[in-house]
C-alpha cells in the first residue's frame, strides 16, 4: 500500500465518473436506446413478414447479419486478450484498459449472440440448436460448425462474465464503502462480503490468475471456431486452412481498434488522463500494428494461394473479390486494415490521440467490410455460373445493424455510470 | 379387461365424443366424409386417373388427369396417345392453372353505357342475343360466328346452330394459321390440311423457319420426334432462320440467313437438285423452265450464307436417303412468304415423296381455318355496317390483327358483339356481352386434331360458378331462339352423335382410353402440273428484307399469346434468355457493344410508321443485324397482312436503333451465360475413357459409407435429348406445390423452382441446356452443415429435407455447390381458387424454411406401398418423377440403381455418363449423359 492520500485520490477520481449523469450523457443514452429500439422493431417486422424483408437471397444466403455476428465476436476478442493474456505476461499498461475491454467483450458478445437468432428463418424454433433431452430423441448435428458455434460462443460468454465479475469484486467493495444507503447495499451484496484482508487477497490473486490462464486459450478457440463456419464448407473463398489464424488476428485487430475507439473519448470525458497515460495507449497501438501486419499477410497469402492453386473456382473467386462488383469494398478493406495501420511505425503518430482515434474507426470499418467481403463475395460466385448473383443489403439489415451499435453503446454508457471504469485496486498497486 | 383394452375403449369413447361435438354441422359432415367413403365412390386419400384431352393449344395432346378428392391436381401426357405419347409441354402442365385461374369469367357479363361490366343471368343474356338476332335480320344485317379452330361434334353443333338461326359461320381464326403453307399444299397437292411430318424417320432434316419445338403444329409430337434425331449420330438436322429460336438451338447445325431470303435459298436448292439424275424423273422440264434462274453467288449474296454452307446443304441432301424438309413458321411471315411456301412444297415433293415424309393420312385438321384475309373481309363488312350480331368464340382477333386494320374500331359497328371466353382478353374488352366458357376439364366433348384421332373431353371438375360449355351454351341459344333443341343438353347431344358415329366397342374404348385412333389411308397425292406452272408463272420473288430487321418471334411459353395470362408460365424463364417476367428485345453481342448497351438498357427501334421500345437482352449467337422480339412483348404482334397468302407479317425492316439511355431491371435468372470452362457440360473432346463411377477408389472418411439395402434412387438426364423446353419445370411446379412468387421476388433472385434449365453458351453462341435439380449426393455437403439434421440422408439415397425440423440457417444452401435449395422468404399464398391446385401428398411449406427437389418422394411412397401390398420390391419403371414423366423428349430416366437390370443402371454405366462437379466428391445421384 502506498500512502493514504494518493489512494484516496485514485478512489475519488475513478469514482467521480460514477457521479450524477449530465444532460449530455442522458441524451446519448436516449439516442442509443432509440436506435436499439428501432432495430428491434425492424426485427419484429422481419419475424412477422419473413426473411424476405432482408436483402439476402439466392445464392447469397448469408449477408449483413452474419457479417455483424463475426464482427461483434471479433470485437469481443480484445477483452480477453488485454485482460487475461496481458495479466499473465504482467504487462503493466493493461490496468488502463482491462475493465473497459472486459466490459466491451461482454457487451459485444451480447450483441453478437443476437445475430445468429436474427438470421434464423424460424427464430421461434431456435432452441432446436441446443442438445436438450426430449422424447422425440431429436439431437443436434455435431458435425455442423453452427453447433460448435453455439458452444464456443456460450463458453466464451460464461468465462468472460466470470472473469469480469471476479475482477470487479474488490472495486465493488470500495464503491459500497463510499456509497451510503440502498445503492450501497446493492454494491455490498455484489461484492460478496469482500473486506480486503490478506487471506482474501491470497485466494483472490490465485483465482484471478487461474481464470486468466483459463481464458487465454479461448482467445484462439472462439474465433477459430467462428472461422470454421466458413472453412468447413466447400465454398470457394471460404474453404481454406488459413482461416483460423487469419480470423483470430483479424479479431484482435478489430478488438484493439474498438478499445482505442472507446478509451480515448472515455479518458477525456471522465478526466482519467493521469491513470491512462499516453505511453499505455501507445502500447495498445503497437498491438494494433502487429495484428494489422498479420492480417495484411493473410490477405496476400489468400490471393497467392488462389493464384497458384490452378483451381478454376478459387481463381475466379479471388479475381472477383479484387476486380468484380464488390471491388470497392475490397480495396477499402485492404487500405483500412493492412495499409493505413502501417503509419503506426511512426512513433509520433502512435502517440497522437486524435490520429489514433480516427485510425481505429477506420480499422473498425475495414474489419466490418472484411467480414462482408468474405461472406458475400464467396457466395456470390461459387461453382455453378447460372446461380451466380449479387447481394445488396436492405434497409432492414442496415437498421438492425445500426440497432446493434445502439445496444452496444447503450450498454457501455450504462457501464461507465454503474461500475468503476478502471480497476481501482490495481491502480493502487501501481 | 386388461390395461390395453381399457385404453382402447377409452380412446374410442373419447374419440367418438370429440367427433360428435366438433364444430358446425358442415364441419362435421366434412370430418365424417373423411372417415366414411362417400356414396359417389370418392375415397379420400386415394387418387384416380381420368383420361382427357389438353385444350391449351390446337395440338390437343392426350391427357391423364390425376384426381384427388374430386379435384384435378396434376396433368400428365397419356403414354399411349398417338399425338404426344406421354409427354406434355409446359403449357399443357399449366392448363390446370387456367382451370383454377382467379380471374376466370364466372357469370355472363353485360357492358353498361359507361363501359363497365355488370353480371347478368343466362336468361337475360340469351334473351338479349335472341332479340338482337331478330333485330338484325329485320335490318338486313348479317349475323356472324367467328371462332378459333374447332373440331369434332362441337363443329357439327355450330353448323346446326348457324343453319337454323341463319348465322354465317366465318372461317376460323388462328393466329398461327399456316396460311401460306396451306395455300401451297392446296394449290400444288390439292390438300386442304397440313401434313404430319415424319421427322423420326428422316435421316436428314432441314427445317426452315419452322419452330418444331415451340409452336409449330404439334410441338410435343415434334419435340419427341426431333429428340430421336439428336440422339442418333448418323442422322443430321439443319435449321435455317434469321433469329435464334429454341428449335435452332437444338439443331445439329443452325444456319443464319437474311430474313426474306428463304425463297432464294429454296429456289437454288430446287435448281441444284432438279438437275440430279436421282430426281429428274420426278420433275418436269416445264416447271424447270418456269423457275426463275439463279446461281450460287446470287444465292449466297441474298441469304448471307457462305457458298460452302450452301454446297454442304446440297451435298447433304444428295447423300441423304430419307431427307425431309419442313418450311414454315417465321419463314413465311414476310412479303416473300408465298414463294417460300411454294418452293418449299415443290422441294418437299421432289425429295420427300419416295418415303412419304409428309404424312397426309394423319393430317392436322386445319381445313376450316382461314387467314387474316378473311379477317380483313369481316373488317370491311363491319365497316360497311353489314354485320348484326357478331359472336367471337375462343379467339383473340383484336390482338392478332395488325393495328392499321382498325378491327377494334370496326367492331363497334356491329349491333351486338358477343364474346365467348374463359378469361378476359383484348377482344372481350370490345364485347357487349361476355359469356363465360367452361374449361376443357369441366365439360364433355371431343376433338379431332388430326385425321383419324378423336380425343375425349370429360368433366373432371365442376364448372366454375355459372360458366357453361360452349355446347350447352349453343343448345340453350337454340332453345331460346327457335323453341326447340336437338338435345336436352350437350352431353345428350354428344351421345346422339357418338352413337351414330361409333360402334359400341369404339365408344367403350373412347371412354376408357380417352382417345380413338384409326389410321387413315394415305390419300393419293399428285402434283398438279398445270396449277404449279400457273403459280410459278405468277410468282414474284422479291428482295430480302432490309437490315437491320426485327423478328417477332413466337414463344414456347405462351404459344401465340393465349397462355400469357397463366402466371406459372411467366414464372418459368424463357429457356434461351432466362428472363421470366416482363418484355424484352434480344440483340446480338456485337450490336450491343456497338451501341454500348448492357442487359436492361432500353432501346427504341423504329421505322416511319412503327416503333417499339424495350429493354434489351444480349443474346449470344444472334445475327448482328437482327433484333428478336418475343410476341408477348408487343401489344400487336402482327405488323401487316401478306396480301398473297393472308399470312401474318412478323418482321419489321430497315430499322433505326436509338438507345434511350434508360435502364430497366430485367429478371434474368442466369448469373452468367457461359460455364467459364468449368465443364458442367463437358465438351465432347474431354471424353474420359471410364466414367467416374469406376474411376474413384474407396474414399477416406471418418464417417461410415452410406449403405443402401433395397433402393438407391437415381436419375439420369440425357443432355443429347434435352431440348430445354422446360416442360419438366412446369410439371415440377404443379406436382410439388412449388410457390409462384412473381416478378419482384425474381428480381431479388428468389425464384423457388426446384428444377431449372440452365442454358450455357459457348463462344460461337451455340447453347447446351443443363437441367439442374437437387443431385441427391451420397456425400451431400448440405447434410453435414445442418445443425439440426433437417437435411439428412435417408436409407434409399435420398437427400431429404425435414421441413418441420428446419430452423432456417440457410447454411445448407450456401454449402450446396449446385445451388438447388430454395428458401421460403415469405409465407407464400395462392389467390383462391388457385389454392385448390394443390397436391395433397406434398406438404405446403411455410415461411423461413428450406425446400428443394425430393425426387418426388410422394410418388416413391405410393409405389412402395403398392409393392409392399404385393410383398415385392418396386419394379423398374413402376415409379418415375413428375419431371421425367412430362419430358416430351424422354431425356430423364428415374429408377433404382441397385437393380442391375434397370434402365437407370444401364444409363449410369454408359460411356457418356458423367456427374456435374464430380471432382468435389459429392457423388451425386443424378447422372448426366454428355452430348456427343
Amino acid at each position: 500500500m502506498q500512502n493514504t492520500s494518493s489512494t484516496e485520490q485514485i478512489e475519488q477520481d475513478v469514482l467521480a465518473a460514477m457521479s450524477r449523469p449530465s444532460r449530455c450523457y442522458l441524451a446519448c443514452i436516449f439516442f442509443a436506446g432509440l436506435v436499439f429500439l428501432g432495430g428491434m422493431a425492424l426485427w419484429s417486422r422481419q419475424i412477422a413478414l419473413g426473411m424476405g424483408v432482408a436483402g439476402i437471397s439466392h445464392p447469397v444466403g448469408w449477408g449483413v447479419y452474419i457479417t455483424d455476428f463475426v464482427f461483434w465476436v471479433g470485437i469481443a476478442h480484445s477483452g480477453t486478450l488485454i485482460s487475461a493474456v496481458l495479466y499473465i505476461f504482467r504487462a503493466r499498461f493493461r490496468t488502463s484498459f482491462n475493465r473497459a475491454a472486459e466490459a466491451m467483450t461482454i457487451f459485444a458478445l451480447m450483441v453478437a449472440g443476437l445475430f445468429p437468432l436474427i438470421h434464423l428463418g424460424r427464430v421461434w424454433l431456435a432452441y432446436f440448436l441446443f442438445p436438450y433431452p426430449n422424447q422425440r430423441q431429436l439431437w443436434v448435428n455435431f458435425r455442423s460448425p453452427l453447433v460448435w458455434d453455439v458452444f464456443a460462443v456460450s463458453t466464451y460468454m460464461l468465462v468472460s462474465l466470470v472473469f469480469f465479475f471476479v475482477g470487479l469484486v474488490p472495486d465493488l467493495a470500495i464503491v459500497a464503502r463510499r456509497r451510503p444507503g440502498f445503492v450501497g447495499k446493492i454494491y455490498r451484496i455484489a461484492s460478496l462480503g469482500w473486506v480486503g484482508n490478506s487471506q482474501q487477497w491470497r485466494h483472490y490473486t490465485k483465482l484471478y490468475f487461474f481464470l486468466a490462464a483459463f481464458a487465454t486459450p479461448l482467445v484462439a478457440s472462439v474465433h477459430s471456431i467462428v472461422s470454421w463456419d466458413f472453412a468447413v464448407s466447400i465454398v470457394p473463398g471460404w474453404h481454406t486452412t488459413i482461416f483460423a489464424p487469419y480470423f483470430v488476428a483479424g479479431a484482435i485487430l478489430s478488438g484493439t481498434a474498438m478499445v482505442i475507439t472507446l478509451v480515448i473519448p472515455m479518458r477525456r470525458l471522465l478526466r482519467l488522463e493521469t491513470y491512462i497515460p499516453i505511453s499505455h495507449i501507445e502500447s495498445i497501438a503497437k498491438i494494433l500494428l502487429l495484428t494489422s501486419l498479420i492480417v495484411g499477410f493473410a490477405y496476400v497469402v489468400e490471393q497467392g494461394l488462389a493464384f497458384y492453386s490452378g483451381n478454376l473456382y478459387e481463381m475466379e473467386q479471388f479475381r472477383f473479390r479484387a476486380l468484380g462488383d464488390y471491388r470497392l469494398l475490397f480495396w477499402i478493406m485492404v487500405s483500412c486494415n493492412a495499409i493505413l495501420p502501417l503509419t503506426l511505425f511512426v512513433g509520433r503518430l502512435r502517440r497522437n490521440l486524435a490520429y489514433l482515434f480516427i485510425l481505429s474507426l477506420l480499422v473498425n470499418v475495414g474489419m466490418w467490410l472484411e467480414r462482408f467481403v468474405i461472406v458475400v463475395t464467396s457466395l456470390a460466385r461459387d461453382f455453378d455460373p447460372y446461380a451466380w448473383g449479387n447481394y445488396t443489403p436492405s434497409l432492414t439489415e442496415i437498421g438492425i445493424t445500426a440497432g446493434s451499435f445502439g445496444l452496444f453503446f447503450l450498454l457501455f454508457l450504462l457501464f461507465i455510470k454503474i461500475l468503476p471504469v478502471l480497476s481501482i485496486t490495481e491502480l493502487k498497486e501501481r | 379387461m386388461d390395461r390395453r383394452q381399457f385404453l382402447q375403449m377409452l380412446g374410442l369413447v373419447s374419440g367418438a365424443a370429440a367427433l360428435s361435438s366438433c364444430g358446425s354441422e358442415k364441419g362435421q359432415k366434412e370430418l365424417v366424409s373423411l372417415l366414411v367413403p362417400a356414396e359417389d365412390g370418392i375415397v379420400p386419400g386415394t387418387e384416380t386417373w381420368q383420361p382427357s384431352t389438353c385444350c391449351e393449344c390446337p395440338a390437343h395432346c392426350g391427357l391423364l388427369t390425376r384426381v384427388r378428392e374430386n379435384r384435378p391436381v396434376k396433368l400428365e401426357g397419356n403414354p399411349r396417345h398417338p399425338v404426344n405419347r406421354g409427354g406434355l409441354c409446359l403449357r399443357g402442365q399449366a392448363a390446370l392453372w387456367r382451370l383454377y385461374h382467379p380471374q376466370r369469367l364466372q357469370t355472363p357479363l353485360k357492358r353498361q353505357a359507361d363501359g363497365r361490366l355488370q353480371a347478368i343471368t343466362w336468361a337475360q343474356a340469351l334473351t338479349e342475343i335472341t332479340e338482337a338476332l331478330q333485330l338484325s335480320r329485320q335490318q338486313g344485317r348479317k349475323n356472324t360466328w367467328l371462332a378459333g379452330r374447332t373440331s369434332g361434334t362441337l363443329s357439327t353443333l355450330i353448323e346446326e346452330l348457324c343453319d337454323s338461326l341463319d348465322i354465317e359461320r366465318l372461317a376460323e381464326f388462328e393466329p398461327f394459321s399456316h396460311a401460306a403453307l396451306r395455300q401451297s399444299y392446296r394449290l400444288l397437292l390439292d390438300q386442304a390440311d397440313l401434313p404430319r411430318y415424319r421427322v423420326e424417320q428422316a435421316d436428314l432434316l432441314i427445317t426452315i423457319g419452322a419452330d418444331l419445338l415451340e409452336t409449330f403444329l404439334s410441338p410435343v409430337d415434334y419435340t419427341a420426334q426431333a429428340s430421336t434425331l439428336a440422339a442418333d449420330q448418323k442422322r443430321h438436322w439443319m435449321h435455317l432462320e434469321p433469329h435464334y429460336s429454341l428449335t435452332g438451338a437444338n439443331a445439329d447445325d443452325r444456319l443464319v440467313l437474311t430474313p426474306g431470303s428463304e425463297g432464294a435459298l429454296l429456289l437454288w436448292l430446287l435448281h441444284s437438285l432438279a438437275s440430279q439424275s436421282r430426281y429428274q424423273s420426278r420433275w418436269s422440264q416445264t416447271l424447270q423452265d418456269l423457275l426463275p434462274s439463279t446461281d450460287l453467288a446470287a444465292t449466297a449474296g441474298a441469304t448471307g450464307l457462305k457458298p460452302q454452307q450452301l454446297q454442304e446443304l446440297v451435298s447433304r441432301l444428295m447423300q441423304a436417303k430419307k431427307p425431309l424438309l419442313i418450311v414454315g413458321g417465321i419463314a413465311t411471315g414476310h412479303r416473300n412468304g408465298q414463294p417460300v411456301a411454294l418452293f418449299g412444297a415443290l422441294l418437299q415433293r421432289l425429295i420427300a415423296l419416295p418415303w412419304a415424309g409428309l404424312d397426309f393420312s394423319a393430317a392436322e385438321n386445319y381445313s376450316r381455318v382461314g387467314s387474316l384475309l378473311d379477317l380483313k373481309d369481316l373488317n370491311q363488312q363491319l365497316a360497311a355496317d353489314r354485320i348484326g350480331v357478331l359472336f367471337v368464340s375462343r379467339c383473340n382477333p383484336v390482338r392478332h390483327s395488325p393495328t392499321d386494320l382498325g378491327l377494334k374500331a370496326a367492331l363497334a359497328k356491329a349491333t351486338l358483339r358477343v364474346g365467348l371466353a374463359d378469361l378476359a382478353d383484348d377482344t372481350t374488352d370490345q364485347m357487349d356481352l361476355i359469356l363465360p366458357l367452361a374449361h376443357g376439364l369441366e365439360t364433355w366433348g371431343d376433338t379431332e386434331p388430326r385425321r383419324g384421332i378423336v380425343g375425349l373431353l370429360q368433366p373432371i371438375a365442376s364448372p366454375r360458378q355459372q360458366a357453361l360449355s360452349e355446347g350447352d351454351l349453343l343448345l340453350k341459344l337454340l332453345q331460346q331462339a327457335t323453341g326447340k333443341s336437338p338435345a336436352a343438353d350437350w352431353a345428350g347431344y354428344l351421345q346422339q352423335n357418338w352413337q351414330k358415329r361409333f360402334s359400341r366397342a369404339q365408344l367403350g374404348q373412347l371412354m376408357e382410353d380417352g382417345y380413338l385412333f384409326e389410321p387413315q389411308p394415305q390419300p393419293s397425292i399428285r402434283l398438279d402440273q398445270a396449277r404449279a406452272a400457273k403459280a410459278l408463272r405468277n410468282l414474284q420473288l422479291q428482295a430480302p428484307l432490309t437490315l437491320p430487321a426485327a423478328v417477332i418471334a413466337p414463344s414456347i411459353r405462351s404459344f401465340d399469346g393465349r397462355s400469357r395470362s397463366l402466371e406459372l408460365l411467366s414464372e418459368i424463364p424463357d429457356p434461351l434468355t432466362t428472363i421470366s417476367y416482363g418484355s424484352w428485345m434480344a440483340v446480338a453481342p456485337q450490336t450491343a457493344d456497338r451501341l454500348r448497351l448492357r442487359d436492361g438498357n432500353e432501346l427504341q427501334i423504329k421505322t416511319a410508321d412503327w416503333q417499339s421500345t424495350q429493354p434489351v437482352r444480349i443474346q449470344p449467337g444472334l445475327a448482328t443485324e437482327i433484333l428478336a422480339l418475343p410476341m408477348d412483348s408487343l401489344p400487336a404482334p402482327v405488323t401487316g397482312i401478306d396480301p398473297l397468302t393472308g399470312e401474318a407479317l412478323r418482321y419489321v425492316e430497315g430499322l433505326q436503333l436509338n438507345p434511350t439511355g434508360k435502364l430497366h431491371r430485367l429478371p434474368i435468372l442466369a448469373g452468367s451465360p457461359s460455364q467459364h470452362g468449368r465443364g458442367l457440360i463437358p465438351k465432347p473432346v474431354q471424353r474420359k475413357k471410364k466414367n467416374d463411377l469406376q474411376h474413384h477408389g474407396p474414399r477416406a472418411s471418418f464417417y461410415p459409407e452410406p449403405e443402401y439395402e433395397n433402393y438407391r434412387w437415381t436419375m439420369a438426364i440425357d443432355l443429347q435429348r434435352c431440348v430445354g423446353c422446360s416442360a419438366c419445370v412446369a410439371s415440377c411446379y404443379i406436382e410439388n406445390n412449388v410457390p409462384v412468387v412473381g416478378a419482384s421476388d425474381h428480381l431479388a433472385g428468389r425464384e423457388m423452382s426446384w428444377l431449372r434449365i440452365e442454358p450455357f453458351y459457348d463462344k460461337h453462341g451455340r447453347v447446351d441446356f443443363l437441367p439442374m435439380l437437387c443431385q441427391h449426393c451420397n456425400y451431400a455437403p448440405c447434410e453435414a452443415v445442418c445443425p439440426v439434421y433437417a437435411a439428412y440422408h435417408n436409407p434409399e439415397g435420398l437427400n431429404v429435407q425435414v421441413y418441420n425440423r428446419c430452423v432456417g440457417t440457410r447454411y445448407c444452401s450456401n454449402n450446396c455447390p449446385y445451388k438447388v435449395r430454395r428458401f421460403n422468404w415469405w409465407q407464400h399464398k395462392r389467390t383462391p381458387p388457385l389454392d385448390q391446385l394443390r397436391n395433397p401428398d406434398v406438404p405446403v411449406r411455410s415461411k423461413g424454411m428450406m425446400e428443394k427437389c425430393t425426387f418426388c418422394l410422394q410418388r416413391i411412397r405410393i409405389a412402395k406401398d403398392r409393392a409392399k401390398d404385393d410383398k415385392r420390391l418396386v419394379q423398374d419403371g413402376e415409379v418415375t418423377t413428375a419431371c421425367a414423366q412430362s419430358c416430351p423428349a424422354g431425356a430423364i430416366v428415374f429408377g433404382n440403381l441397385l437393380d442391375k437390370e434397370s434402365k437407370i443402371y444401364r444409363l449410369t454405366h454408359s460411356q457418356r455418363a458423367y456427374r456435374v462437379l464430380a471432382e468435389l466428391g459429392t457423388e451425386p445421384g443424378v447422372h448426366y449423359l454428355r452430348p456427343e
